[in-house]
């Protein structure tokens, strides 16, 4: 089911009201700095992955989830 | 001059200019290629409080930019590890002895402390690469694979994600899978669940190597809602299938009263147990779904990164994240970054503090806390500057913090006077280096 919600989702932005958001190629000076990437820096980010991953129940959302390692 | 002379006039400066672009072309790539290797380096310490597990860390991203948007990205982690772990064993107001996971001694714990198994040591090696291209106009294709070994534990895995700009490329739809095929092959061998730990050098419960399969796939959408505002959500589901038990992890078997653990006599002569211990036991399969969604703020210089993700699987544990970033740049090289990490979960549903004598065994137990039901908060701050050189330094400190709770229905009679759940301190230090 959720898949079909963001499916639906996704046809919906694609349909309608996304199309009209954003900006023009002109104005993404701003989207274009390195710290407003959604990943800035992919080494911390796969750290923090890593040490939730072997602490905590859950692991992935922003990536895959995946396996990896026997944590302790 | 004829048309025709005009025309070989043409030809001839046409091959002239192609012989000079052509003999200047290699010199120019090769200046290029020169400085299109990207380094990411990292100097990691995990660090938790009493005796409990320590890591360094070693990492490195490097990543080739080739014509045409093309990149190739390597990656190299070495981890050591050192320290203790919750053994799943409950605290006693008498000392207990366990037989270590290589079936080959025996330790001891005083009374009133919490079991820890202090065998853990391990170095663990991963690697990492993958090749990124454009594909079509608007689409990108990233292939990748990734492998790690450890001494008890080998992963071997291959992804691939698709993704498509629509709207001016302010929406992109993209969609990824990725298999993981793991095998382990746990010190002394996998004991059989649930049943007893052993004296020291009988290993008739124990197994050869197992196996675990992981498949995920994460669809996600990426929205630029305006000149400062960048949005993203992902769906990901995520089946784990095989050995999902963890092969060191027990249960104390316990008095349905008393709520004390039942005592044991080891075989005359041999080390073993004094108590009664269980090996754990997990399902063999276990399916998650996450929802996540992201914002990207740009604030008159200041940037918020802020996300959001809720986990629910069919183990019965739902989580709640909660991850909250704020850049401050000062100067033109500098910036602070202060970090709030906010983390809850129920327990899954086979958590159990203890196993009562007064009760059937249940098909899978698992006294292992990061099943039970805790809330954690990261604190941290980094500090980050760009060189004159433009490459960028940076370093963070963390502090992690996790508290848990042991269902009441769980706690049997002098259970409920001790300290039942592991809470875990830990910091973290990372040093970043980008050239």
């Amino acid at each position: 089911m959720n898949r079909t919600m963001l499916a639906a989702v996704a046809m919906l932005c694609l349909g309608t009201g996304c199309a009209s958001m954003g900006v023009e190629p002109w104005e993404r000076d701003v989207l274009a700095k390195a710290e407003m990437q959604l990943t800035t820096d992919e080494l911390e980010a796969a750290t923090d992955d890593h040490i939730y991953f072997s602490k905590e129940a859950s692991s992935g959302g922003r990536g895959f989830g995946g396996g990896g390692c026997g944590c302790n | 001059m004829s048309a025709k002379n005009h025309r070989s006039i043409s030809l001839i400066l046409a091959g002239a200019s192609c012989t000079l672009l052509g003999a200047g072309a290699p010199t120019k790539a090769v200046a290029e290629e020169a400085s299109a290797w990207d380094f990411n380096t990292s100097l990691l310490y995990y660090g938790e409080d009493g005796d409990r597990v320590k890591d360094f860390s070693v990492s490195a991203i490097a990543k080739r930019m080739f014509v045409d948007d093309r990149y190739l990205t390597l990656g190299l982690t070495v981890d050591g590890l050192t320290g203790a772990t919750p053994s799943g064993a409950i605290r006693q107001d008498v000392p207990q002895t366990f037989t270590r996971p290589s079936g080959n001694a025996a330790y001891t714990v005083p009374a009133g402390v919490l079991p820890l198994d202090d065998t853990f040591k391990d170095t663990r090696v991963a690697i990492n690469g993958s090749w990124q291209q454009p594909l079509g106009e608007s689409g990108l294709i990233n292939l990748g694979a990734s492998a790690s070994r450890e001494y008890d534990y080998m992963h071997l895995g291959v992804n691939a994600r698709y993704a498509r700009d629509f709207n001016r490329r302010n929406t992109t739809v993209s969609a990824g899978i990725a298999l993981s095929m793991d095998s382990l092959d746990p010190v002394g061998g996998a004991p059989i669940p649930l049943t007893p730990m052993l004296d020291v050098g009988d290993t008739s419960n124990r197994l050869g190597d197992q196996d675990k399969d992981v498949f995920d796939v994460v669809f996600g959408v990426t929205q630029v809602l305006s000149r400062n505002l960048v949005v993203q959500a992902n769906y990901s589901y995520s089946m784990s299938d095989g050995y999902l038990t963890d092969p060191y992890k027990v249960l104390s078997l316990v008095d349905g009263t008393t709520g004390d653990t039942l005592l044991r006599t080891p075989t005359p002569g041999v080390e073993g147990p004094s108590h009664q211990f269980l090996f754990e036991s997990r399902p063999d399969e276990r399916t998650k779904h996450s929802i996540y969604g992201q914002a990207k703020y740009f604030m008159n210089g200041k940037v918020l990164d802020a996300s959001y993700r809720y986990m629910t699987d069919d183990w019965e544990i739902d989580s709640h994240t909660v991850d909250l970033r704020y850049r401050i740049p000062f100067g033109e090289q500098r910036y602070v970054e202060p970090h709030l990490r906010f983390y809850t979960q129920t327990e899954a549903e086979f958590y159990r503090l203890s196993l009562p004598d007064t009760e059937p065994l249940p098909a899978f137990a698992s006294a292992d806390y990061r099943l039970g039901n805790f809330d954690a908060i990261t604190v941290g701050l980094k500090y980050g500057w760009r060189t004159r050189s433009d490459d960028e330094w940076s370093i963070r400190l963390e502090a992690y913090r996790q508290t848990g709770t042991v269902p009441s229905s769980q706690v049997i009679g002098n259970q409920a006077s001790r300290d039942n759940y592991p809470d875990l301190n830990a910091i973290i230090v990372q040093v970043g280096y980008r050239f």
